[in-house]
């Protein structure tokens, strides 16, 4: 006779093996098994329904640290700023305010909201704060999505309709039949509901109704609770009263993760310092933990500078040495500051952990291509071509395979892959920029005049398009177009000698009419 | 091959001054290191396209019943 687990425990144990859709099926018989109403199995079927939210939750759980969501609507009408105009050094929106020595963009590309690029991307990496609402518009997040109105309509509420479209028998829980205070009242199961609510359903109103009240069962006095209270606050935009509730938090417990998330807070009101005061609190306490590490070094990279922030990632790697985003930073900023071949061996590191994937091996392509390792170059470009996921990943791959040829001579091959490059991703304004260049080198002025146009406009804050322009029409005797392409230029990058000199000449020249 | 006599011979001025014209030259953009992406971030990207194809599908289903 075949004997069979107890169901329940099967269950458990799917669930602690992470075979979470067979847990949520078992879970679901058992429910269906047990009618609520007699009370021999009324804890069975409380213990199956528990699991089975839990289970939910962990399919879709993302870590509450790193989301970070920002629409249009929160960031063009901000009511939290304090001055129109923040002070130099205090601000994560304010990209010029360089102070340690970062690379010029002469020799770091930027992203779109004018910060040097970073080694990694996280969810709240992508965007930056583009600086007026057209460009809030444009600017793209990764790869394709556009950035959403309000984050009341992001990508979080999407995933949450499309888990409900997806289950043909309707919610697992109908949260508007829900009795919240019944529940708010059982603190076994309470918890787990709210995670339900929170990531699966992603209904933060109904969520916060519940923490409202189990915190006012706990008589104010668990920090658990309250730490929830804050993430749905912050998650509807009330970012005081989210303060508010981590603070108290704290009071009753230190707690590694309530200073992250205050910590977000204070960022997203746009107070760094105060943020950077508050993890330096948190080492206090925890000395030595990579996440607030990690945090501070975060801030130093946003406020552009590079020198304090690679000194804090390697604190981090003192600490965890197989830490990812510590790694590809340090290692992006040495590739930036003119060390491939160190650089180089910080990417090796991470190929050596297992990290797999498209972008590390272009990574590895273009640092073994600077430290004059020829042999290796493209078959590390080869495999990042053969592991691409997305059409923008392959067009960043063949843009710098275009590079590689330029360093070659062979401008033919350069001249393709930058087609390529436009093949695959026609908003590629760095890949216009080159190809205007190679076109200038063939004679075809009207051609390179039109692709540097097509990048300034797709790009206004890069610098290199509006020089090239500018001298462009230098050349063909445009002045007055010269000039104001010039000085898009020195907006975009002040320091710029060429642009200065040129600037120069031309002043000098329109004196001399 | 100290024997083959080049045609040129180089020129290399002992005295006078050397004088150069800075021309200034069109700039490339730089080689673009791609950043690694966070855990999080492929979790939500995987479940972003999940999701996706889970409605395609569905929507495929009911387009084939209704015919």
């Amino acid at each position: 006779m075949e004997v069979t687990m107890d169901p329940l425990f099967l269950a458990w144990s799917y669930f602690r093996r992470r075979k979470l859709q067979q847990c949520a099926d078992i879970c679901t018989k058992i429910l269906q098994d047990n009618p609520y109403d007699q009370d021999s199995s009324l804890l069975i079927s409380e213990a199956a329904w528990s699991l089975k939210t839990r289970a939910l939750t962990e399919m879709v759980y993302i870590d509450e640290v790193e989301v970070d969501e920002e629409g249009i609507a929160e960031m063009m009408l901000d009511e939290s700023s304090i001055a129109q105009v923040a002070r130099p050094g205090t601000s994560l929106r304010l990209p010029g305010t360089s102070q340690g020595g970062g690379p010029t963009p002469a020799v770091r590309p930027m992203t779109q909201s004018g910060r040097p690029i970073t080694g990694f991307v996280r969810p709240s990496t992508q965007s930056g704060r583009p600086g007026t609402m057209e460009q809030a518009i444009k600017t793209p997040r990764t790869a394709s999505t556009a950035r959403p109105v309000t984050s009341a309509s992001g990508r979080f509420i999407r995933l949450g309709t499309a888990s409900m479209l997806t289950n043909p028998d309707g919610p697992f829980i109908n949260l508007s039949r829900l009795n919240l205070a019944k529940y708010s009242q059982k603190p076994s199961l309470s918890r787990t509901l709210f995670e339900y609510i929170f990531h699966h359903e992603n209904d933060v109103k109904n969520a916060l109704d519940l923490a409202a009240q189990a915190t006012e069962h706990a008589q104010f006095k668990d920090w658990w609770w309250k730490v929830q209270l804050g993430k749905c606050y912050y998650r509807l935009g009330l970012y005081r009263e989210a303060e508010k509730q981590f603070r108290s938090a704290l009071n009753h417990q230190e707690v590694v993760d309530s200073y992250l998330y205050l910590a977000k807070v204070y960022q997203r009101l746009d107070q760094p310092i105060t943020s950077l005061n508050l993890f330096k609190q948190g080492l206090d306490h925890f000395p030595g933990e990579v996440t607030l590490l990690t945090g501070i070094a975060r801030i130093h990279e946003e406020m552009n500078n590079m020198s304090s922030a690679t000194e804090y990632y390697k604190d981090v790697l003192k600490q965890d040495n197989t830490h990812v985003e510590a790694i590809a930073c340090i290692g992006s900023n040495h590739f930036y500051s003119d060390q491939p071949e160190i650089a180089l061996r910080f990417y090796r590191r991470l190929l050596q952990m297992g990290v797999y994937n498209c972008q590390l091996y272009n990574n590895l392509g273009l640092c073994c291509f600077y430290a004059q390792q020829y042999d290796m170059t493209l078959s590390s470009f080869e495999r990042a071509l053969a592991l691409v996921s997305s059409d923008e990943e392959q067009a960043d791959v063949w843009y710098n395979i275009g590079h590689v040829a330029v360093g070659l001579g062979e401008l033919t091959l350069a001249y393709q892959c930058f087609k390529l490059t436009l093949g695959l991703n026609n908003d590629h304004a760095e890949a216009y920029n080159n190809l205007a260049v190679l076109e200038l080198r063939k004679g075809h002025i009207e051609q390179s005049k039109a692709f540097l146009q097509t990048a300034a406009s797709l790009c206004p804050h890069m610098y290199e398009p509006h020089f090239n322009l500018s001298i462009l029409y230098e050349k063909i005797g445009d002045l007055q177009s010269s000039y104001m392409a010039a000085q898009k230029s020195e907006d975009a990058f002040p320091e710029h000698v060429d642009t200065q000199q040129l600037l120069k000449q031309l002043r000098e020249h329109f004196a001399a009419l | 091959m100290p024997e083959v006599k080049s045609i040129f011979r180089e020129v290399l001025p002992k005295q006078g001054q050397l004088s150069m014209e800075d021309v200034p030259t069109m700039v490339l953009c730089k080689p673009k290191l791609l950043p690694l992406k966070s855990v999080t971030l492929e979790k939500l990207e995987k479940m972003q396209m999940e999701a996706q194809e889970a409605v395609r599908q569905q929507e495929l289903k009911a387009k084939e019943q209704m015919q």
